[in-house]
């Protein structure tokens, strides 16, 4: 057994090196990109910030130029990309140009919005696309099955934005239910928090339906049956559990989708995560916010793909290469 | 792999996966169609889809102006023609360099193996963990007024990886397989290689990306208008019509619903397009 | 303790009759088996008695079971019966085992209506029993494909049932691994059990006695006591199917003693390989001359195809070296076990033929001749390999080798998915068509086979002790 256990940690290892190292890779890329973003950004962006920061009616040329050196935009690259990766490797990202607050903390008050409403949206989106798929799949081309499989059609040909409008005018225009805008009470989650969950169940119904069907079929479920276990016994024990192997997987591919969807519903509906302040940071060019938010946003995607991972490494112990996940 | 397990006793597994082709897609294609043709010959008939006339203001639609007119007094139907065909045109030549580049380097990894493939798969590793959406809103942030170049960078810059990781995998499984193996024992060279064996396989997957591919440029484009950091009014474009339709959702309908529309159609038809579900 | 009876079996598809057995038998002290080739009903019959049919299939007829008499059109009347009194063993045990569940609460499982600790303890004993007592706590993917055989078997007849169906159980194991499934099922007879296996390997037949009856185009042949209807059939066709087992062939390309004294073709030295910590090989050295035919046996896992694939060159040995006769360049081919994944899958095996009649300038008419001498029909090859049945394309297989005149041939399993007649036919086409100085490797489990082609034998038995006569 000593030998089950020590490949097991092996193999725990190996899902943390090549997650650290792609989690590496992407602040790299992500850091080079922003700071590109810094370097290019046009003549009158400087006029901006200091407009976003004293008000267009207080802005002048001095205070542009202020700016500008504020962002060492007079130094040669190479220094300006070296010094933003060493305060990045210090965890300093800077103080907010608009806010003057430091971005850490500022951020860190977003990524907390951010998390509430990614975690909520993806809890919905397996409730609701692993119970549609489940169904489905217990008649292959039944009734539900294709009631289901035009619901992930329809839901599939819709971008987030229409979607958010479509859940505002029906439930807080029309119906009054819900507010719409806002941050902070119960409710108010509500209506983002189902906007992205609906996009993004259709894709794990889908996946869901597919991957049990084809447990279904297999060899070791026909057998399990053929031992004398319940239809249930069978469905709970065996074939959910492999469905799972297949299906978690995916939520790792789709969580660039989710923080994708984050950004829009945030926006859409003024809550304060981390998708919001980057819109707000490119509208208004401030750029540490900018550079943070992206960043965090980026790692959010590498950080469930490492919990995918570990959930795969628990749910099947068979040793393979790479999992498949973004 | 099973061997053979009897066929009798596994039944409906081929009626599962080809429910998704036949009509659905001959459909999509029609859509597609018309939706073409409307923005390449829309433009050239149809008014300027600049030219105001506040006396017009939400004039409802009539025979003349089948869609009505804006808050400005503008046609919608010449502005959506507009819309249409920057959204396919941007679309398309995204897709066109994210597919060449992602292919080629997708083939090149897996043909030649070693620090070639190794390298771009860090690269690809880094990429793929990076959501379309914030590389093209940073580089929007690039430019004052959301260029058209920086559109089209960013989302070229998101997109190959999809296409180098759908290749390269598969064309590692094609060129690891016996099939190619008795090939190069039977002394058939690389063009009897790619011809036979790996663009038959690579083809399916690549009109699938694409598609997708498509859905993905397009909602992009409308987001960003939406949320506007992407193209700046007056131009048309169908997020930003979107969104400056919103306000007059109840007094001119015809404003919001004919942008969303062609959204809708475009996104659908071109996930109609695909063969399947493609998870890589 | 009464017998099992089957009467007017009938299953059709489509108008199509598959099975059509009127009278089936099988009581204690006297297992039943069944052979035939693949297509000729007899997996169907089994499930057929199990209720596990597809939906799509019509059956009709009736089964005594423990004194009831079932309806077998009624598929759900079975179900309650499922692993208290009927088991069935598996086709693929290794597919069979769900991958991420221990192997002990697969086997717990199987014990119905009892308490957890109950049903732990006599999945132990039933692991113990099949000689795997440590094997609770692993997963499937670390056995063996014997024994996964013996978890399925465990997990099968823990329940107690009396009636165990076996399906295909030989599939991929060797001679050693198929006597001790034989030991294994014997074992359920004597407790008393009914036993009826489904089986093309004739040698499984023999091992379990009792009665066989033998099964082509959904009817019984004959049947009877094994030992009289495997040495002395009387039906033409049973005679055909008894006398393609290997160790009965007589064909005029067999011989003994064979030698010969010209330059080698391959020369190998000092050949090693590993996988992983597993040593498949080290210090090996083989020769091959014109015209010689060697066997590479041995257990699966041990190494063969890859050591097959280091004579030929195409896989790397971590040491030693491979030398090959100048007149092998570009004459070196191989046979593939699933000959379908050896053509390019997406275009009709035809395309695929024309580039290599193309490549070696070779007459249009030799793929003609070749299609002729092989049997095939002409029209097989507008289709995609996916298309045309296992023995039909390992013989195109054969043909597209045959067009590049090959020198040396390495066989790899070439004919283990194949039933027995179709197994002679495609190995007597295929030594028939090299030429007399061509060398023939065959990659095999079958000893039997490696007997009657074969004049140099190079046996692995895992670790380093392998030994060549």
């Amino acid at each position: 057994m000593g030998l089950v256990s020590g490949a097991s940690t092996s193999r725990l290892g190996a899902v943390l090196l090549r997650r650290g190292a792609q989690g590496i890779g992407v602040a790299v890329l992500v850091a080079t990109l922003c700071f590109l973003v810094v370097r290019q950004l046009p003549g009158d962006a400087a006029l901006r910030i200091a407009a976003g920061r004293y008000g267009y009616d207080l802005v002048d040329a001095e205070a542009a130029a202020a700016v500008r050196s504020e962002l060492g935009l007079d130094r040669p690259a190479w220094q300006q990309l070296a010094d933003w990766l060493a305060a990045l490797v210090r965890g300093d990202l800077g103080t907010s140009l608009v806010t003057s607050a430091p971005v850490r903390e500022e951020v860190g008050y977003y990524l907390l919005g951010t998390l509430q409403l990614a975690g909520l949206a993806l809890l919905l989106a397996v409730a609701l696309g692993g119970v549609l798929g489940t169904l489905a799949a217990r008649r292959p081309d039944g009734l539900v099955d294709r009631a289901v499989d035009t619901w992930v059609a329809g839901v599939r040909a819709l971008p987030p934005f229409l979607l958010g409008l479509a859940l505002v005018l029906l439930f807080s225009v029309h119906l009054g239910w819900l507010p719409t805008v806002g941050h902070g009470s119960s409710t108010t989650i509500v209506l983002p928090a189902a906007t992205i969950a609906i996009g993004l169940s259709g894709l794990f119904a889908r996946v869901t339906r597919d991957a049990v069907v084809e447990v279904q079929r297999s060899e070791h479920v026909r057998f399990a049956r053929t031992k004398g276990l319940s239809d249930r016994v069978v469905l709970v024990r065996h074939v959910l559990r492999n469905a799972g192997v297949v299906l978690v997987p995916y939520v790792g591919v789709q969580a660039v989708v989710l923080v994708e969807g984050v950004v829009v519903v945030e926006s859409l509906f003024g809550w304060q995560g981390l998708g919001h302040a980057l819109v707000h940071a490119v509208f208004w060019r401030d750029v540490p916010v900018l550079q943070a938010a992206a960043l965090v946003l980026a790692l959010l995607v590498v950080a469930v793909n490492t919990l995918v991972d570990l959930v795969v490494l628990w749910l099947d112990p068979r040793p393979r290469g790479v999992a498949v996940g973004a | 792999m099973s061997a053979t397990p009897t066929p009798a006793v596994l039944p409906d597994v081929t009626v599962a996966d080809s429910r998704r082709g036949g009509p659905g897609r001959i459909l999509a294609i029609v859509v597609l169609g018309a939706l073409a043709a409307f923005a390449l010959v829309g433009p050239l008939v149809l008014a300027d889809p600049g030219a105001q006339d506040l006396g017009r203001y939400l004039e409802a639609p009539s025979l003349a102006e089948p869609l009505g007119r804006d808050e400005y007094g503008r046609s919608v139907l010449a502005r959506l023609a507009h819309a249409t065909r920057l959204s396919l045109l941007l679309g398309l030549v995204c897709v066109a360099t994210a597919l060449v580049l992602g292919t080629a380097s997708g083939v090149l990894a897996a043909w030649r193996g070693s620090w070639i493939d190794a390298v771009l798969r860090a690269v690809s590793e880094a990429f793929v963990a990076i959501p379309a959406l914030l590389v093209v809103l940073l580089f929007s942030a690039l430019s004052e007024s959301g260029s058209l170049l920086t559109l089209y960078v960013g989302l070229a810059l998101v997109q190959w990886v999809e296409y180098f990781r759908v290749v390269r995998a598969r064309a590692a499984l094609v060129l690891g397989s016996p099939a190619v193996e008795a090939a190069r024992l039977l002394g058939l060279g690389w063009v009897h290689v790619v011809a036979r064996h790996l663009w038959p396989a690579v083809r399916p997957l690549l009109l699938t990306l694409a598609s997708l591919g498509m859905v993905t440029s397009i909602l992009a484009m409308s987001t960003l208008g939406f949320v506007k950091v992407g193209l700046q009014p007056p131009r048309a474009e169908l997020g930003l019509m979107v969104t400056e339709a919103f306000p007059f959702h109840d007094v001119a309908p015809w404003l919001s619903l004919a942008p969303v529309a062609v959204l809708f159609l475009l996104t659908a038809g071109f996930l109609g397009l695909r063969h399947k579900e493609v998870t890589p | 303790m009464t017998a099992l009876e089957m009467h007017d079996v009938v299953v059709t598809h489509a108008g199509r009759r598959l099975v059509d057995v009127p009278h089936l038998r099988v009581g204690p002290d006297r297992p039943v088996t069944i052979v035939g080739e693949s297509g000729s009903g007899k997996s169907l019959l089994a499930h057929a008695l199990m209720g596990t049919l597809a939906s799509t299939l019509e059956v009709d007829g009736k089964v005594d079971i423990g004194g009831r008499l079932l309806p077998l059109a009624e598929r759900g009347n079975r179900r309650a019966l499922w692993g208290s009194e009927v088991a069935m063993l598996p086709q693929e045990p290794a597919l069979a085992l769900d991958p991420t569940m221990r192997v002990g609460r697969q086997v717990a499982e199987g014990v119905l209506g009892a308490t957890r600790e109950t049903a732990r303890t006599r999945a132990a004993a039933a692991l113990a029993s099949v000689g795997l007592p440590g094997a609770s706590r692993t997963f499937p993917h670390t056995l063996s494909g014997g024994m996964a055989q013996r978890v399925a078997y465990a997990a099968a007849t823990v329940g107690g049932a009396r009636v165990l169906v076996v399906d295909e159980p030989s599939k991929g194991l060797d001679p050693a691994s198929v006597d001790r499934l034989a030991e294994l099922l014997l074992r359920h007879v004597v407790d008393g059990g009914l036993l009826l296996t489904i089986t093309h390997d004739l040698r499984l037949a023999a091992a379990l006695g009792g009665e066989v009856a033998v099964m082509r185009d959904a009817e019984v042949l004959e049947s009877g006591e094994a030992a009289q209807v495997l040495e002395r059939p009387r039906h033409d066709y049973t005679r055909r199917l008894v006398a393609a087992a290997p160790e009965r062939w007589r064909h005029p390309w067999q011989r003994t003693g064979w030698e010969t004294t010209a330059e080698p073709l391959v020369e190998a030295t000092g050949l090693a390989k590993a996988y992983g910590s597993q040593q498949l090989f080290a210090d090996l050295d083989v020769r091959v001359r014109p015209g010689e035919r060697v066997a590479l046996s041995g257990p699966s896992g041990v190494g063969k195809t890859t050591l097959g694939g280091a004579l030929l060159r195409i896989v790397a040995p971590d040491a030693g070296r491979v030398v090959h006769h100048d007149s092998l360049r570009g004459r070196v081919q191989k046979l593939y076990q699933d000959p379908a994944l050896s053509f390019p899958t997406l275009v009709p095996i035809e395309v695929g033929l024309r580039d290599v009649v193309k490549r070696h300038g070779a007459d249009p008419r030799r793929l003609d001749q070749l299609v002729a001498d092989l049997r095939l029909a002409p029209e097989l090859l507008t289709r995609r390999p996916a298309e045309v049945s296992g023995g039909e394309l390992q013989r195109v297989a054969i043909a597209r080798m045959l067009l590049a005149r090959p020198r040396l041939v390495l066989a790899d399993e070439a004919t283990s998915r194949l039933d027995l007649l179709t197994q002679e036919t495609t190995i007597d086409a295929l030594v028939r068509g090299l030429d007399d100085d061509a060398a023939l490797l065959v990659v095999t489990h079958d000893s039997a086979l490696a007997d009657a082609v074969a004049d140099t034998h190079l046996h692995l038995s895992g670790g380093d002790g392998q030994d060549a006569t």
